[in-house]
């Protein structure tokens, strides 16, 4: 065990310094004789934090669910109708917010229950499983909504999307919460080790007398409820929603997952990478925006980052 | 009656199962000019499916299909206009512009193999990071709106053939269902009979194995990618000649479309198992699927979810019935 995670280290380590030499590259770029380093400020800094929450969030349920078995294409989709389910139930059923938040969690959390079923007992593919019910529940959100936009939220709800704790942004305390949780239950506890190794060899983990089916299934309801959370806190923050809310969402998680060393063969999550690689990405974007990089650059800018950070990586830890 | 059953692969039956719902449904559907609408429209995702297929036969995944096949539309459109403008032929300025077209999908494919074969970086992080490359510098090149092409010498590649030709029946015919039948040959002898194919399927069976009996691992490696970019620059330059303009985002979602395909028609990510046949019919099953939905008058509204549920039962329904032939063994 120890062994393993030695290399992981030195992994998250890299990735700390292309964090740090992405941000210095950042405060230079968009330093002005007028305001000076603007990108460091800490208005900013709190900013960048604030935009990868959301990222963050669904992030750690991706890299669950890559870690025990494979992609969970959905989420943008699950983030989409349970953020859509909410906001019906707030604004034209008039339910309670506590009942409401619940209710998009549970619903959350039983979607990627059907995931988890139609890959484990049923036997679907991953890629295929997830994609359809990205269909399916985007349709379902479609449906819902009918093409329409609902917008303003009871402020006791908006609270955990614009709020503060501490003179903390709310997403950020959301995000560290879901973080912290994660991280105790991937390198801490049982369910955790059974997730690394139902990902790196199935047919062994199950001859150890691991309940593989079981275990997958957990990753999958894992990263439906975060997906969930990530859909309340956003339109509590953006105070609208609609059915195409998540679609934005589905390739930078997955850029950012897999960037930040998980790899997409299983068994191999590294939840810190994930948290680095999403700071990198909110960087980027923070900065493109100083900066008025014109829209249509900005995939090519974070496409090319995307390859030189892992490319520079790779570089590090070929040294290390 | 039973063995037949069996032996034929189950795409085939959800294909024709969904084919004899429609036709109760809808009394426009089981019709001539349907079924060849169906395969007219499906044959540019064909295209981009067969590269799909190489690329998981080769253990990897090309996100970038999507957005190389809308760079080639648009690099090819941008250089014929160009030459047009100045003066040009017709011929000269679609030859030009479809070389182009080719040259921009090859060079893409090469970057994104090059990095995953040289800079060993994974599949999907190298083409996702070129899908971002290419989107942009479609919405650059076309000035994030759609160019049109008013060229009759390359509009000919996505007509059908009674525009040209005045012989009965030739509305049945169109240029890229032609393109899409040469590709899927040139593909298959490439699979089946060069030792090119064999590298493929051995370096996503077994690398480690095919390294070690000398195979250039690096070097074919970068070459399904390179064939893969050709084939979407193919599917780019067809689609713009059949809506006779290159629409800057057009190709957007289509790499899922092309990777769905492959995986309904029997490719597996892993150990480099399926082939190209059945993406033929992994294409034809989304494309009936999608026409019949339209054409059987399902609102607009219901369309994502059923499309979502057909492709998650066909699937359901393939694993069914291959434990049904392993049983029956």
């Amino acid at each position: 065990m120890i062994s393993a995670k030695a290399p992981a280290k030195i992994f998250t380590a890299a990735r700390f310094i292309v964090l740090i030499v992405v941000c210095i590259a950042m405060a230079i770029l968009t330093r002005s004789d007028e305001y000076g380093f603007v990108f460091l400020n800490g208005t900013n800094l709190l900013n960048i934090v604030r935009n990868a929450s959301i990222l963050i969030i669904i992030a750690v349920g991706q890299t669950i669910t890559l870690t025990a078995k494979d992609v969970d294409l959905s989420v943008g989709s699950v983030l989409s109708l349970t953020s859509v389910l909410a906001a019906i139930m707030l604004k034209s059923y008039g339910v309670g917010v506590p009942v409401a938040i619940l209710a998009a969690l549970l619903v959350g959390a039983f979607l990627g229950f059907i995931n988890g079923v139609l890959i484990t007992y049923v036997g679907l593919p991953p890629f295929i499983a997830t994609y359809g019910m990205l269909w399916v529940l985007f349709g379902f959100a479609y449906l819902i909504l009918r093409g329409n936009v609902i917008y303003g939220f009871p402020a006791t709800f908006r609270v955990i999307g614009n709020g503060h704790l501490f003179g903390i942004p709310m997403p950020i305390i959301v995000m560290l919460i879901v973080f912290i949780a994660g991280y105790f239950v991937l390198y801490h506890t049982t369910l955790g080790r059974r997730f690394f190794a139902t990902g790196a060899n199935i047919e062994t983990a199950r001859m150890s007398g691991v309940k593989v089916d079981r275990v997958v299934i957990t990753a999958y309801v894992i990263s439906g409820f975060l997906a969930a959370l990530a859909g309340l806190v956003l339109i509590a923050y953006t105070n609208g929603s609609e059915a195409r809310i998540g679609d934005n969402y589905l390739l930078p998680v997955l850029a950012v997952v897999v960037m930040g060393g998980t790899s997409l063969a299983g068994g191999q999550g590294n939840l810190m990478g994930t948290l680095v690689a999403a700071l990198i990405m909110a960087s980027i974007h923070n900065g493109m925006n100083i900066l008025a990089v014109p829209a249509i650059w900005k995939s090519l800018v974070v496409g090319l980052l995307i390859i030189a950070a892992v490319l520079a990586d790779q570089g590090m830890r070929q040294r290390a | 009656m039973r063995s037949f059953l069996i032996k034929l692969p189950s795409a085939v039956w959800v294909i024709l199962l969904m084919m004899t719902i429609f036709t109760v449904v809808s009394a426009r559907y089981l019709t001539i000019d349907n079924i060849v609408n169906i395969i007219q429209q499906n044959s540019i995702l064909l295209i981009l499916a067969l590269g799909a297929t190489l690329v998981l036969l080769s253990e990897g995944i090309d996100l970038s299909a999507g957005a190389v096949l809308t760079l080639s539309g648009v690099t090819c459109a941008r250089v014929m206009q160009r030459l047009m403008d100045s003066g040009s032929s017709n011929a000269t300025a679609m030859v030009a512009g479809v070389s182009i077209g080719l040259l921009t999908g090859a060079l893409m494919g090469a970057i994104t193999g090059g990095l995953i074969s040289i800079g060993r970086l994974p599949p999907f992080i190298a083409s996702l990071g070129m899908m971002g490359v290419g989107g942009s510098l479609s919405l650059v090149l076309a000035e994030s709106t759609a160019i049109y092409i008013h060229n009759p010498v390359y509009a000919f590649f996505g007509e059908t053939l009674d525009k040209s030709i005045q012989l009965p029946l030739m509305q049945y015919l169109s240029m890229p269902t032609f393109i899409a039948i040469f590709v899927f040959v040139f593909v298959w002898i490439v699979l089946y009979h060069t030792p090119f194919g064999r590298y493929i399927v051995s370096i996503g069976g077994n690398e480690q194995g095919a390294r070690l009996s000398g195979v250039n691992i690096t070097f074919w490696k970068w070459m399904v990618y390179v064939t893969a970019g050709i084939l979407s620059g193919i599917s780019g330059v067809t689609l713009a000649a059949r809506l006779e303009a290159a629409d800057s985002i057009v190709g957007i979602g289509w790499e899922f479309d092309a990777i769905a395909a492959a995986i309904l028609g029997g490719t597996s990510f892993a150990k480099g198992k399926g082939g190209i046949a059945g993406t033929v019919l992994g294409v034809l099953l989304i494309g009936v699927a999608r026409n019949g939905l339209n054409v059987s008058g399902v609102p607009s509204l219901w369309q994502p979810a059923l499309m979502g549920s057909i492709v998650i039962l066909a699937i359901v329904f393939e694993i069914i019935h291959s434990r049904w032939r392993e049983g029956s063994r």
